[in-house]
């Protein structure tokens, strides 16, 4: 899970070392990267949000 | 539809089957008693074709939309009302960028797809070719309404390409209602283009080949086409809200009858945003392809490409109200959306530091396809940077609406995508018709196209920041001289593609050095394996594959 | 080879750009090239941001360019430059990633502490509601009791080219904006009909008037002085020709300008009671129809039919039979077209001048006068 998360992470920024992603393409379902990677995308609206917010405020 | 990788042969075969075999029973009888002459175009199912159908549409609707862009550059030459007046000015800005965007750029990367996705991935049509057929013959259909639309009383649209209500609604001529028209059929067209790409790609890859060692012109569409599926529903609901307010009464967007005129902008650019990147990610495909074939290495980090583009992609939806950064969103949203807009220039950003690492230390030398691709990279990254500036929202209320966003937005679109399209073209041309384009006069259109370019949107950050609004067809006497460079400029650019109707012309009669199947030195891909010209129906069997020795991402 | 036609042209156009720039200058605080850094304090932040963000452009431009075209220049193939075969790096990926989020990270912190300020609207000495009109702009002086129109004062003998243009071409009006210097003013702005954008550069203030909002900005300006901007939002035909001219001057200044506003509404309202001569009328009667109608039925009251009808020769406008209809329509407008409705626009002097002066102008013969008393007579019966 921690690699999923670091993967989805690196997919953020754009940058992904190949080792890493060799092993992420020998996982045989693509669903975790997904569900993870929408997840973190609303997470990643929260805190950009709350930074917003707290910023404003 | 089940994105599993890697695909199993044994699916492969299956799918493939239906798809070859299923189309392949019609496609079959055409080998034999093809229709000719006009029907055989009108009928056609066969990827290739259809491609070209494309391609053709768009270079068509680019003479069309650009004529009416000299128009504007002539009215615009010197101050005053000299050429046309202001009512035919606005349907000129209007439709030009309504023609640009959903009639040139964005079917000319469509027909791209059809030619190209199929052959890079071993696959012998797309995974729905007659829902290719329909999806293109909507486009003709759409356009045709959308340019009666200027015969119409009252004239075509003049609202702007963002159609802002209540302009376009209450206050929007007549024929808005056929605008509304053109628009669902053009959406229809994108969204099924989609799906079928979407399908293509993910059922129909030769065995062995997964995702990861698809090419990026291929993974880019992949991304691509999510994104239309996503938000064309976005852009056919407004226009629908447009026109239920027209024509039946209802108030979405009239404040009078307490709609909301900041809703119709929200809903709008929620489409309109991740629709800027539809227009780029093709892009970004093509340079990655072409760069590497030039300087004979392969892509400095194929796997970082790939994930920057999946994120520019979902970083998209978050950014839209940099739009709208004047329209008086509350303290906070308007730091959300600061922040998220300037988040997004960062995968942007690394896309060209990769593309600069894949020249260094290479062996480069500079075709016509080479040369196209690096202007794209210069003149991208120009208005990368100045879209970072519109980012820091307190400034963009000085450069907002001002010629200063008109130069961030054509220098990302034309000497951005329209490059990458005439890269594409330059580059797969051999494939296509089985000769090299003519290099002379190849050469005379890069020159003058860079120059005319660079002559038309680069005084339009000068005049923006001198103070110039967009979308206005008389100006101020300070702005004279930069709006006189511009229309020079323009017409530069607009003569010097008559060059490349030569060169495909050319090409099209088969005038010119015979190419080999391996076209280019250094180019990979499985393209390249098929005869130059590709015949009409191609790996009918799905060809060999291994990742170690074919993969973009080997080792 | 074919590059040095365009290049005698650039070289042709630098020199009038060089040349024009005196002329630029005198317009506004804008250099001709740049923004303008502006006569507030809030318009000087935003003008150094701009400036940092454009060095760091600049500079990064600098960097990736030079990187780009020196390995073009180095490892040409021509050259016998053998290709290398590295194509990862995940240390440089992530140093060519952070470096740039960090930077745009210190950006964004000046760029928060210049928003708040822009959005601190608190404490106001002055308001000023300014709502978008196609197309002009109205000014009501909220505390004060006064209101007014403010038109393009460009004649369209001008726009035409019949006549040569003057300095402030497109960017003065009939009626400028007075504000006094030193004083908080705070704007609201909304709108009639579509959406416009009220824009003085000098000021740094963009902000949309939208139909049904109220949005909100404020100033202090420092130096006296005249400002001019335009709409900024596509508004319709007359987009270009809606200009916004400020007047900063001295508060004793503005006291008196304000005394004299006043003094001008009392001599109107007193005239819409006397009755006018058929001079008088038509005078004052050709001005407000040069600024209010001949954009489209033409100075010479031609038209451009069928979308604006001729009045030179109308029906209604020679016949005593048309004198109702011809009342009511400028009074009202006429739905289903672009006539708008001006009796909440024009004060009813006006009215009755235009009446007359489109009803006796061109040849048209009615031979009648329109009263002011008579115009606010129908007013008052709604
Ligand atoms: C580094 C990445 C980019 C950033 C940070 C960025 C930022 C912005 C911002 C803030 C605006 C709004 C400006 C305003 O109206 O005041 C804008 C407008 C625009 N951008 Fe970008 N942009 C980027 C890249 C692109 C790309 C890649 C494209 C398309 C290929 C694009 C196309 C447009 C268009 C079409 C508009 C104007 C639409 C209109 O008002 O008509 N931008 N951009
Ligand atoms: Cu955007
Ligand atoms: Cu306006």
């Amino acid at each position: 899970m921690l690699q999923v998360i670091k993967s989805v992470l690196a997919a953020f920024l754009g940058v992904q070392s190949e080792k890493n992603r060799q092993q992420d393409f020998q996982s045989r379902s693509p669903w975790p990267f997904i569900v993870t990677g929408v997840v973190m995308t609303l997470v990643f609206v929260l805190v950009v949000a709350s930074v917003a917010r707290w910023a404003a405020s | 539809m089940v994105p599993e990788l890697p695909p199993r042969p044994d699916k492969h075969q299956a799918i493939s089957d239906t798809a070859a075999g299923g189309s392949a029973v019609d496609q079959g009888g055409h080998h034999h008693e093809q229709p000719t002459g006009l029907l055989r175009w009108l009928l056609t199912t066969n990827h290739k074709e259809i491609g070209t159908l494309y391609m053709l549409f768009a270079l068509l609707m680019f003479f069309i939309g650009g004529t009416m862009a000299l128009i504007v550059r002539a009215e615009l030459f010197q101050p005053g009302m000299t050429f046309v007046v202001p009512e035919f000015f606005n349907q000129m800005t209007t439709m030009h960028g309504l023609i640009m965007v959903f009639g040139a750029i964005m079917p000319a990367f469509v027909g791209l797809a059809n030619w190209l996705i199929p052959v890079q991935i071993g696959a012998p049509d797309m995974a729905l070719p007659r829902l290719n057929n329909f999806s293109f013959w909507l486009l003709p259909v759409s356009f045709t309404i959308l340019l009666s639309t200027l015969f119409m009383e009252g004239g075509g649209p003049n609202f702007g390409w963002t159609f802002y209500a209540p302009l376009s609604t209450t206050y929007g001529p007549p024929s808005t209602s056929f605008f509304i028209l053109a628009m669902h059929l053009a959406g229809i067209s994108s969204i099924l283009g989609a799906i079928n790409i979407i399908a293509t790609i993910l059922n129909l890859r030769t065995p062995n080949m997964r995702l990861m060692d698809m090419p990026l012109f291929v993974w880019t569409w992949l991304i691509t086409a999510f994104l239309l599926i996503a938000v064309m529903p976005v852009l056919a609901g407004v226009i629908t809200m447009m026109l239920l307010d027209i024509n039946f009464g209802t108030s979405f967007f009239d404040a009078a009858g307490g709609g909301d005129p900041v809703l119709f902008q929200h809903l709008f650019w929620f489409f309109g945003h991740p629709e800027v990147y539809i227009m780029i990610l093709p892009a970004f495909g093509i340079v990655s392809a072409i760069v590497p074939t030039f300087a004979r290495k392969r892509l400095f980090g194929y796997a970082s490409m790939v994930y920057a583009t999946a994120s520019i992609a979902l970083l998209s939806f978050v950014v839209w109200a940099h739009h709208m950064f004047t329209v008086g969103l509350p303290l906070t949203a308007q730091l959300f959306f600061m922040y998220s807009t300037m988040l997004i220039a960062v995968p942007t950003g690394v896309k060209v530091f990769n593309w600069i690492a894949t020249l260094f230390r290479g062996s480069i030398s500079f075709e016509l396809p080479m040369l196209f691709s690096l202007a794209f990279i210069v003149q991208f990254t120009i208005g990368g940077l100045s879209g970072v500036m519109l980012a820091i929202a307190p400034v963009d209320f000085q450069y907002h609406d001002t010629y200063f966003v008109v130069a961030h937005f054509h220098y990302v679109l034309v000497p951005g995508a329209v490059f990458a399209i005439l890269a594409a073209a330059y580059y797969w041309l051999p494939k296509w018709s089985g000769v090299y384009p003519n290099v002379k006069l190849g050469l005379a259109h890069f020159w003058l196209s860079v120059i005319g370019v660079n002559l038309t949107f680069f005084p339009m950050h000068f005049s923006g920041l001198a103070g110039m609004p967009r979308r206005i067809p008389d100006y101020a006497l300070q702005f004279a001289d930069f709006n006189m460079l511009s229309s020079i400029g323009g017409f530069l650019f607009g003569i010097s593609q008559l060059l490349f109707v030569a060169v495909i012309v050319l090409c099209i009669r088969k005038k010119g050095e015979k190419a080999p199947a391996q076209a280019w030195e250094g180019a990979e891909g499985l393209e390249w394996q098929l005869p130059s010209p590709a015949p009409l129906h191609t790996f009918d069997t799905p060809p060999e594959f291994i990742p170690e020795r074919d993969s973009p991402s080997r080792h | 080879m074919h590059s040095l036609l365009p290049f005698g042209r650039w070289l042709l156009v630098l020199c009038v750009i060089f040349a024009s720039q005196v002329q630029a200058a005198a317009i506004n605080t804008s250099s001709g090239w740049n923004l303008p850094p502006g006569v507030t304090s809030i318009s000087q932040e935003i003008f150094s941001l701009h400036m940092i963000i454009f060095w760091i452009c600049v500079a990064i431009a600098v960097v990736v360019f030079g990187v780009m075209f020196w390995s073009l220049f180095a490892y040409r193939k021509s050259k016998g430059a053998k290709p290398a075969n590295f194509h990862e790096n995940t240390t440089v990926e992530v140093i060519w990633t952070a470096v740039p989020l960090l930077i745009l990270i210190a950006m964004a912190i000046p760029a928060t502490a210049t928003l708040k300020k822009i959005y601190d609207t608190s404490d106001a000495d002055i308001d000023i509601l300014v709502t978008g009109y196609q197309w002009r702009w109205h000014y009501q002086y909220v505390e004060e009791d006064l209101s007014f129109f403010s038109n393009l004062g460009t004649p369209r003998s001008q726009i035409l080219g019949e006549e040569d243009k003057g300095d402030f071409y497109l960017l003065e009006v009939d009626n400028p904006l007075v504000v006094p210097v030193g004083k908080k003013i705070r704007f609201l702005f909304t709108s009639n009909d579509v959406i416009h954008a009220w824009w003085v550069p000098d000021l740094a203030i963009k902000k949309d008037t939208i139909p049904g909002f109220i949005n909100e900005s404020w100033t202090i300006i420092d130096e006296p002085g005249t400002y001019r901007g335009q709409c900024a939002e596509l508004c319709g035909r007359d987009h270009a020709y809606m200009p916004i001219e400020v007047r900063a001057v001295s508060q004793e200044t503005y006291d008196e300008w304000l005394e004299e506003q006043r003094q001008m509404l009392a001599e109107d309202a007193a005239g819409s009671q006397r009755e006018w001569t058929m001079d008088e009328l038509m005078d004052r009667g050709k001005g407000v129809y040069n600024t209010y109608c001949a954009a489209c039925h033409q100075a010479d009251g031609s038209g451009m039919p069928p979308a604006f009808p001729a009045l030179k020769n109308n029906p209604m406008m020679i016949t005593e039979e048309g004198r109702d209809a011809h009342i009511d329509a400028v009074l009202y407008g006429r739905s289903g077209t672009s006539m708008p409705a001006y009796s909440g626009t024009l004060s009813v002097a006006d009215i009755a001048a235009v009446i007359t002066y489109e009803r006796n102008a061109w040849g048209n013969d009615a031979g009648d006068r329109v009263q002011p008393s008579e115009i606010s007579e129908m007013l008052s019966d709604d």
